[in-house]
């Protein structure tokens, strides 16, 4: 079963153009969607998620038309948006049964069960009793994945999953990910580069509602090797650099301004090759639109 | 920086569009108000002599827009002006850019507050600003006066400004430390429960002045400051801010200021970042275990269901959770301990003065109360929890699940319906402890269940539903709260002043239903469950558009919520809301059959010009002399079981007059009652020359005049069946036990001036000559006719009466026959001595009590429930018989009957040796046989019926201004004088206490104008509560035997006279005659002029002697004015004698409470008089006219403590009345 997005088109009242003529299909496994903050990545999924009509174009998930028929592809999603809180003063037993409720799993028995079993799976069983809402950023997060998790999905989507999570926990959130991935389709949607590169078979890079690049990470990687140049500047200069230079970004290592440009050719002046990574793909995308 | 902060915020304010709205909407609606009573409207005015420009009104309006519903409108404006001042900027995280800023606390903090104080005031002085906008097309017009500015502000300054400032800085406080509206809003709700009981202790005397203070917006102390204030005063005078109105602001004021400090004091920037919490909690951090991750092959395959079983299992979920959830809040919890303590204390005061017996159709009254703070509830909880997953931020995980949005709603509306139940037991459990607590234990649970779960859960299945479709639509909780009291009240009070008065459109409105009775149950609930269904079926339709825009997902958008929700509408809810719209439709007809095809619905104005049309097509047969009934013989059954009846009857006639008759003029019913006639006819050969079916006259021209002295027999014969229901009241003629009805429903001879219109302002839009509301005391024409008949004198009476075959029917009469026939009971009244032309047809299971008095047998009817009183009355009866039969004249009858009916009405009423008499008015009164001091209702109005066996039986006066003096205040001195003997004379005091109160409050509301006692016009204030006083008044100064004296000779002169009749003018005579001529003055300052004092105490002390007596000095004062019809006084000399008085303690419950030491009266020769007197006791009180007989402008100020000041009292022509505790001029 795969997730076919055509000519989805977004333009909010404000006249941000949030998705323009977004085009993908996506297979089981996991997915990677890559973005800036306000690059569109949110809307995207939750038009996927079917929260929001796009203005135009079709979402299919195997024959479930999204956008006409959203209460079919709600009985087959999990979801895990990017900003969430729960109610107050209920624990969390309490709270994933509640989900399960919802996602219409209506024997008591078996909710019981499922709700045992993923709060195990997520390592919060022996918290179960205590008040989601006063769960630290982890656990909340692992919390998400498990009501996510409800009545095996088949597309799992997840909003910016690990921002704000320390490396152990963005660690086990990851590997969880991808156990999940083996089984159904799993969005997930992330600025950081590393989710993806750990995870993802497949990505897009996306901006400004644009779809800059879809590939899969490592022959992104190599679309860009020998391109990215790096050269130690001194920060007062670094504007007249930019004017010259394809500037893709700059960093501070050992105190002083490492600038990567990205340059079909030797650019000299200094500049030297640079190994490349999955952020050159991402910046050099987000700056130029230079890979396509 | 404060000043910029201030700006800054003000700035912001104004341009908020939600700030003109609440200001434009408190404009339209004191503009509707305005223009209803200038006239814009076109709608019923009645006649008036106050203005509507003076400071009184204004004030009166701005008070009366500050309490119960309105004052939760205004609290709500407010909360979401002023409240989130500061809190919103932790809503919007905007917190750490301003504290991180080098601002000051105090800029910041007040800066704030009083840029949103002053957009409150702003919103506020909407009002004002409507008011005196709708005022103007009154100018020119009597109902307005030249426009004063003062007259305006000052009311906004004494009312307004505090109570904004009270309200905002509270709200201020409260949000700005726990963070949440909702501790606003519950405040809002605790300031109504005060005002409920401050309102509800008021109307105990000795309680008023405390209730003034502690009524947070100054309303009760308004009303008690100004509750005396005559027309002429209302007119004229300013808002005086003294007595309880200062002493109320000052407290309140002082409270406020408590409060702003306190809140800044404890207002820290790093205290913002924490919520003050009401309860604090243990934040435990629990070990984190990392247990390694299973394998997601672990998690067991669940079966997810979507068919239509399985939603409603998850809605039956879903409401437990949202019942769970709601439940629990803090808000409801309290809001219980509210409820509780209400219904509580509305007990505890409405007790106070003439309690009744916990009986569960009674104790439910109070226990009704809880639906007050239920709907404010509902309004409040709409809105929190439709907006609660989006302010919790759940919004994006429940919506992403395939839990449809029928569910979602409706387990909601389900959660709401289930706390409103759980509130529903908890105010139950509170009327079953009051009844216990009272050692009563006859708990009826069924009326419980019928009257509080079930009327109360169906009434508020359409508040809760109106509440949540009105938030799904709204795109914030606080315009949904504002919009929910549209519906909810604002509609149904521009309704009023626009007289669209058909229930079809007026939202949840109630159908007709009877109050339930013991005798009667509830009657016939049919009309009202129709309307609730109505009502439903619009909301529900209501509820599935709403669906349309129900906010799931992430749009916010009308529009867009539009587009994207409409898909998820499922052909179920559509079907549903076909359905519903149906069933709107379909109750909607059955309704407008009822009530406007088998019923008649008449707008005011319909109705009024009816009766212009009545005037002006039969007024010219007001003089059309007519033969007197002197005989009627009725036959009626009585169907309670259908509540119809048959009569057939006869009149005789006789032609009185000194010429020839030749035109008969029949009233009966008109063709929209539902009244058939089957026979009106005369016995000699006429032609009916009009049948008026529109006004249901009927005139039959005689072939033969009608010679003096000769006689015609009218025979009818009728049938009343009423179909179906009406837009107002069902009828209670004949219900299925309890009927009560009287001779209204029979034909009558004659035009009759009782269906004229009655108000001067609507008989000049119509072109009519303005009329007398009773005919001059001089107008000899008017003598002929009683004031209760116009057709009559005394008549023979003879009935037969049916019923069904387990119940007693009763008429005047005495029985003298009974039998059973065809499974019905007939019973055959005959009367064997001359009586009024009134008289009344009761029927009910009744138990019966028969006692006897020398030859007069007594009996009372009763429910079987209601044997509490029954002792009472017979004693009642019986000290009545020996004190009128010594003292007036002798019975009539040989039988006198009390007989009880339902509580549709409260009174009590008396015809020849019947009294008809309401359950709730004697029968389930609490009589206190231990305190002598409490009134004891039963034996009172006892007393008085039975009076009015002499006193309206045997006297009836002339129709004309002064005669229902003869009546009603005799048979208040009557009962008085009953009731003196048995209870003694101290206790009387209290009795007359509230008699001059009721009098002294009900003058001010004279629309007419009032009248001296002798020119009485029916006025009840005047001949019930004034008259009690004088009469007793009358009797302390001319002694009990030689005013019974009197009485008796006029009694003599005058019993079952016939035309033309006696007046007020000849009964005061015999008074006058009888009065020594040193105070003739009283006959003329009681009688003749409406007459007021001001008696109180300048000054008073006392010394212990050596010898152990005590030496008293006591100089008192007296003041006297003439009051004309408007209240203008006018000061007059003072040369009265008055009773002062020195006491000892009062010994309270006992027959004879007051221990006076010196009493005596005094001849008040100069204004202010001091006096000396040696007591053998220690004084504790002293003053003049101690026992308030005389009518009194301040009743307080006639005794004061020893070692208290006396207030200084107000001696102008102006009256401006203090209360106890404030400082003076």
């Amino acid at each position: 079963m795969n997730l076919i997005i055509e000519n989805l088109n977004k333009v909010y009242p404000n006249g941000v153009k949030a998705l323009n003529n977004v085009n993908l299909t996506i297979e089981k496994g996991l997915f990677g969607l890559l973005g800036p903050n306000g690059a569109g990545k949110s809307t995207l999924m939750r038009t996927i998620a079917a929260l929001q009509d796009p203005d135009t174009g079709s979402i299919k998930l195997g024959d479930i038309d999204v956008i006409h028929n959203k209460t079919a592809l709600r009985e087959q999603l999990g979801y895990l948006p990017q900003d969430f809180g729960f109610y107050p003063k209920v624990s969390a037993w309490d709270l994933l049964n509640h989900f399960a409720v919802l996602k219409g799993i209506s024997n008591k028995g078996e909710r019981k069960e499922l709700v045992s079993a993923l709060l195990q799976q997520t390592n919060l069983y022996e918290a179960r009793k205590r008040n989601v809402s006063e769960y630290s950023g982890g656990m909340r997060q692992r919390f998400g994945i498990a009501q996510a998790l409800i009545g095996n999905p088949s597309l799992v989507i997840v909003d910016e999953p690990t921002a704000g999570l320390d490396p152990m926990e963005r660690n086990r959130f990851q590997n969880l990910l991808s156990e999940i991935a083996e089984q159904t389709i799993v969005i997930l949607s992330t600025h950081i580069v590393d989710d993806v590169k750990n995870l993802c078979r497949k990505m897009v890079i996306m901006n400004q509602g644009t779809i800059l690049y879809e590939g899969n990470p490592s022959d992104a990687v190599q679309k860009v090797e020998g391109k990215i140049w790096i050269k130690p500047i001194e920060s007062n200069t670094f504007s007249s650099y930019k004017e010259k230079y394809n500037a893709i970004s700059s960093s501070m290592v050992h105190g002083s301004l490492m600038l990567r440009i990205y340059s079909e050719t030797d650019p000299g002046n200094g500049f030297e090759l640079a190994p490349v990574g999955l952020e050159d793909v991402y910046f050099s995308a987000i700056v130029n639109n230079a890979i396509n | 920086m404060f000043g910029a902060i201030f700006r800054f915020e003000l700035k912001l304010g104004f341009k908020r569009p939600m700030i003109y709205v609440f200001f434009t909407l408190f404009l339209l609606l004191s503009l509707a108000i305005g223009f209803q009573q200038t006239g814009v409207f076109n709608t019923f005015e009645g006649d008036r002599n106050i203005i509507f420009n003076s400071a009184y009104s204004v004030s009166n309006l701005l008070v009366g827009l500050s309490s119960n519903v309105f004052g939760l409108l205004n609290s709500i404006v407010l909360v979401s002006i002023m409240a989130t001042a500061i809190q919103k900027d932790y809503e919007y995280n905007t917190h750490a850019l301003f504290f991180t800023k080098p601002i000051s606390k105090s800029s910041y903090f007040f800066g704030r507050f009083l840029a949103a104080f002053v957009l409150g005031l702003f919103v506020m002085s909407g009002y004002i600003v409507g008011y005196f906008l709708g005022l103007l097309p009154g100018i020119g017009h009597s109902m307005v006066g030249p426009f004063e500015l003062m007259s305006f502000l000052q009311p906004f300054l004494i009312f307004t400004v505090p109570n904004v400032f009270l309200l905002g800085i509270i709200f201020f406080s409260l949000t700005t430390f726990t963070r949440k509206t909702l501790t606003a809003y519950l405040f809002c709700i605790i300031m109504l429960v005060l005002r409920s009981i401050a309102e509800v202790m008021s109307a105990d005397l000795d309680k008023k002045t405390l209730s003034a203070i502690i009524e947070p917006f100054g309303s009760i102390a308004f009303n008690v400051l100004t509750e005396y204030w005559t027309p002429a005063e209302q007119n004229s005078n300013m808002i005086p801010l003294k007595g309880v109105l200062l002493n109320n602001r000052l407290l309140w004021l002082a409270i406020a200021i408590v409060v702003t400090a306190v809140s800044y004091y404890r207002f820290s920037f790093a205290q913002f970042l924490t919520p003050f919490r009401l309860f604090k909690r243990k934040n435990e951090e629990a070990p984190v275990v990392t247990n390694k991750f299973q394998t997601l092959a672990d998690i067991p395959k669940v079966t997810k269901k979507y068919s239509g079983a399985s939603a409603w299992s998850q809605l039956w979920y879903l409401s437990k959770f949202e019942f769970r959830k709601i439940a629990q809040s803090t808000f409801f919890i309290i809001i219980c301990i509210l409820t509780i303590g209400l219904i509580w204390l509305i007990n505890h005061f409405s007790a106070a003065e003439s309690p009744m017996l916990p009986l569960t159709q009674n104790v439910i009254d109070y226990v009704g109360a809880y639906s007050l703070l239920t709907v404010i509830f509902v309004v409040f909880f709409s809105g929190t929890i439709i907006f609660r997953e989006k302010e919790t931020k759940t919004d994006e995980l429940v919506h992403a699940t395939p839990v449809s949005n029928v569910v979602l709603f409706f387990s909601k509306y389900v959660g709401l319906m289930g706390v409103v139940l759980l509130m529903q037991l908890v105010a139950i459990l509170t009327g079953i402890s009051i009844q216990m607590s009272q050692s009563f234990f006859q708990i009826d649970l069924m009326q419980y269940f019928v009257s509080i779960i079930c009327f109360g859960l169906v009434s508020f299945s359409i508040t809760i539903g109106i509440c949540l479709a009105i938030q799904v639509f709204s795109p914030n909780k606080y315009l949904g709260f504002f919009f929910s009291l549209i519906p909810l009240m604002l509609l149904s009070i521009l309704f009023i002043q626009l007289e669209w008065t058909n229930k079809l459109y007026n939202f949840d409105s109630d159908g007709p239903r009877l109050p339930y009775s013991a005798l009667n149950g509830y009657g016939p609930l049919g009309p009202w469950f129709v309307y609730k269904a109505y009502w439903l079926s619009f909301v529900l339709v209501i509820i599935f558009i709403a669906l349309y825009f129900y906010a799931r997902g992430k749009e916010s958008k009308i529009k867009s919520r539009f587009r994207f929700s409409k898909k998820e509408v499922r052909k179920g809810s559509k079907w549903a809301m076909l359905f519903c719209a149906l069933s709107f439709v379909g109750f909607g007809s059955y309704i407008f059959y009822n009530t406007n095809i088998l019923n008649t619905y008449k707008s005011v104005k319909e109705r009024t010009q009816e009766y212009v049309n009545y005037e002006k097509l039969y007024k010219k047969y007001e003089h059309l002399l007519q033969p007197r009934i002197v005989e009627a013989n009725v036959d009626v059954d009585i169907y309670p079981d259908k509540g119809s009846l048959h009569v057939k009857g006869f009149y005789w006639a006789k032609n009185k007059h000194a010429q020839a008759l030749d035109t008969v003029y029949i009233n009966i019913f008109d063709e929209t009652s539902h009244f058939t006639y089957k026979e009106v006819a005369l016995d000699k050969p006429a032609t009916l020359i009009t049948d008026d079916k529109i006004f249901g006259i009927r005139l039959f021209k005689l072939q033969q005049p009608l010679l003096p002295g000769d006689s015609v027999k009218i025979s009818f014969e009728f049938d009343y069946a009423p179909k179906g229901f009406d837009n107002d009241e069902l009828s209670t003629l004949v219900v299925s036990n309890g009927s009560f009805f009287n001779n209204q429903i029979m034909p009558s001879l004659g035009y009759s001036d009782a269906a004229e219109l009655s108000s001067n302002k609507e008989r000049k839009k119509h072109n009519l000559p303005s009329k007398l509301r009773m005919a001059r005391i001089n107008d000899s024409a008017a003598h002929q006719n009683t004031y209760i008949s116009n057709d009559a004198d005394w008549i023979r009476f003879e009935t037969q009466i049916s019923t069904s075959a387990d119940q007693t029917a009763i008429a005047p009469g005495y029985l003298v026959k009974k039998w059973t026939e065809n499974g019905r009971n007939y019973f055959k009244y005959k009367m064997d001595s001359p009586m009024l032309n009134f008289y009344a047809y009761q029927s009910a299971r009744y138990e019966i009590r028969k006692d006897r008095w020398k030859e007069v047998n007594i009996e009372i009817y009763y429910d079987k429930a209601h044997a509490f009183n029954v002792d009472n009355m017979i004693l009642a009866i019986k000290n009545s018989l020996d004190y009128y039969t010594k003292n007036f004249s002798p019975y009539q009858h040989k039988q006198i009957r009390i007989i009880e009916f339902p509580r549709f009405a409260s009174f009590a009423q008396s015809f020849a040796n019947t009294i008809p008499f309401s359950e709730n008015i004697g029968f389930t009164n609490q009589v206190d046989t231990g305190d002598w001091s409490k009134i004891d209702l039963p034996y009172y109005v006892t007393a008085h019926e039975v009076a009015h066996q002499w006193w309206a039986h045997q006297v009836i006066g002339a129709n004309v201004q002064g005669s229902t003096l003869m009546s009603e205040t005799m048979a208040q001195y009557s009962a008085l004088m009953v009731m003196e003997h048995r209870y003694g004379k101290d206790n009387m005091k209290k009795f007359l206490k509230h008699e001059m109160d009721r009098y002294l409050r009900s003058r001010t509301v004279d629309g007419k104008g009032e009248k001296p006692l002798m020119l009485v016009e029916n006025q009840q204030y005047i001949h019930y509560e004034k008259g009690s006083v004088i009469m007793y008044a009358l009797k302390d100064y001319i002694g009990e035997d030689s005013l019974n004296a009197a009485l008796r000779k006029y009694i003599a002169k005058v019993a079952f006279q016939e035309a033309p009749y006696t007046d007020a003018l000849e009964f005061v005579n015999y008074l006058r005659a009888a009065t020594p001529d040193s105070l003739k003055y009283i006959i003329s300052d009681m009688f003749e002029h409406i007459t007021i004092y001001e008696n109180y105490v300048k000054s008073l002390k006392t010394e212990k002697l050596a010898n152990g007596k005590y030496k008293v000095s006591l100089t008192v004062g007296c003041t006297k004015f003439r009051s004309d019809s408007m209240g203008n006084n006018k000061k007059v000399a003072v040369n009265d004698y008055i009773d002062i008085g020195v006491f000892g303690a009062v010994k309270p419950k006992a027959k004879e409470q007051f221990n006076p030491l010196v009493f005596y009266k005094v001849k008040m020769d100069a204004p202010e008089k001091t006096f000396e007197f040696i007591v053998n006791e220690k004084p504790i009180f002293a003053g003049i006219d101690p026992y308030n007989k005389l009518i009194d402008r301040t009743p307080d100020n006639n005794i004061c403590d020893f070692g208290v000041v006396p207030k200084v009292p107000n001696l102008s022509e102006k009256e401006v009345r203090l209360s106890i505790g404030s400082g003076g001029d």
